[in-house]
């Protein structure tokens, strides 16, 4: 099963997809995608982390390289985000593109139990991007819409509220 | 309180004068907007988003779709919009967001 969050900056999709994933019987993971490059990274993490702690993820980081990544079947893991995982992969060494990155995204649904994706609302700031912005846009939009396609569950939260785009429910 | 949002001259406030029969002057006097640029300088988003909901209306236009700033002040200045308006719409009785000038109940009914 494939759950797919979809906001802005600080829409409050983190808060949602992880209430989401509490609803779901098994185990949870939070799957950190977030390279610590700075403080300003390190303090992001940290806040995530602390807003999460009541709700018993164990946490992974990992940067790249999904599909070599074992996990418990009856695992519930939500990762976090999409975005980050798509620069790590395409900015990374070896550097690769999106179709790589679906198809690690597609083995590790078929590993867990439910797999819940948040992906950034990235694409309202206009066109007038510098160097290689926005063939990274183009990327991470068709991964969205394959992603999309493959969930039984789309939302859009919009200042902390469930717009559901597919599937039933809140 | 009633929340409103959506993108940028999206028609929020039209929408408000619209369906409560309001005049710009009504608007004036019993709403406000443009709160998100009110985020950035806050020293407590809580107490602002607490202040703001004395409003019968408070609109905010949704800034936090583009790409990450590199900036880190205009970066910060997003993400204190985006969490204004999780703490506005805890608070309103209704939030409705307006998209191309078509009202949707994220929140409670329209109006």
């Amino acid at each position: 099963m494939l759950t797919l969050v979809i906001g802005g900056s600080a829409s409050g999709k983190s808060e949602y997809a992880e209430a989401h994933v509490c609803t779901l019987p098994g185990s949870r993971i939070y799957l950190a995608t977030m390279e610590p490059w700075d403080g300003e990274c390190r303090a992001r993490i940290a806040r995530h982390r602390a807003a999460r702690t009541h709700r018993n993820f164990t946490t992974i980081e990992r940067y790249r390289d999904l599909e070599h990544l074992p996990l418990p079947p009856d695992s519930n893991v939500l990762l976090e985000c999409l975005s980050n995982l798509l620069a790590n992969e395409r900015y990374g060494t070896p550097s690769r593109q999106a179709d790589q990155v679906l198809e690690s995204l597609i083995h590790l649904a078929r590993q867990c139990r439910h797999l819940t994706v948040v992906t950034n609302e990235v694409f309202s700031g206009g066109t007038d991007y510098e160097g290689d912005t926005l063939a990274y846009l183009h990327q991470l939009a068709w991964l969205n819409r394959q992603l999309a396609r493959r969930a039984e569950r789309v939302v859009e939260v919009v200042c902390s509220l469930p717009n559901v785009l597919k599937g039933e429910g809140p | 309180m009633i929340f409103v949002t959506g993108p940028l001259f999206a028609g929020k406030r039209e929408y408000i004068c619209s369906a409560l029969g309001w005049t710009e002057e009504d608007l004036a006097r019993r709403a406000i907007w443009d709160v998100q640029d009110l985020a950035a300088d806050a020293p407590d988003l809580e107490a602002l988003a607490q202040d703001l909901s004395r409003h019968e209306v408070v609109i905010a236009t949704e800034i936090g779709g583009g790409v990450v700033p590199t900036d880190p002040a205009q970066r910060q200045a997003r993400e204190a919009a985006g969490r204004l308006s999780c703490l506005l719409a805890q608070r309103a009785r209704r939030v409705i967001r307006v998209v191309c000038g078509l009202p949707q109940a994220m929140k409670g009914e329209l109006l």
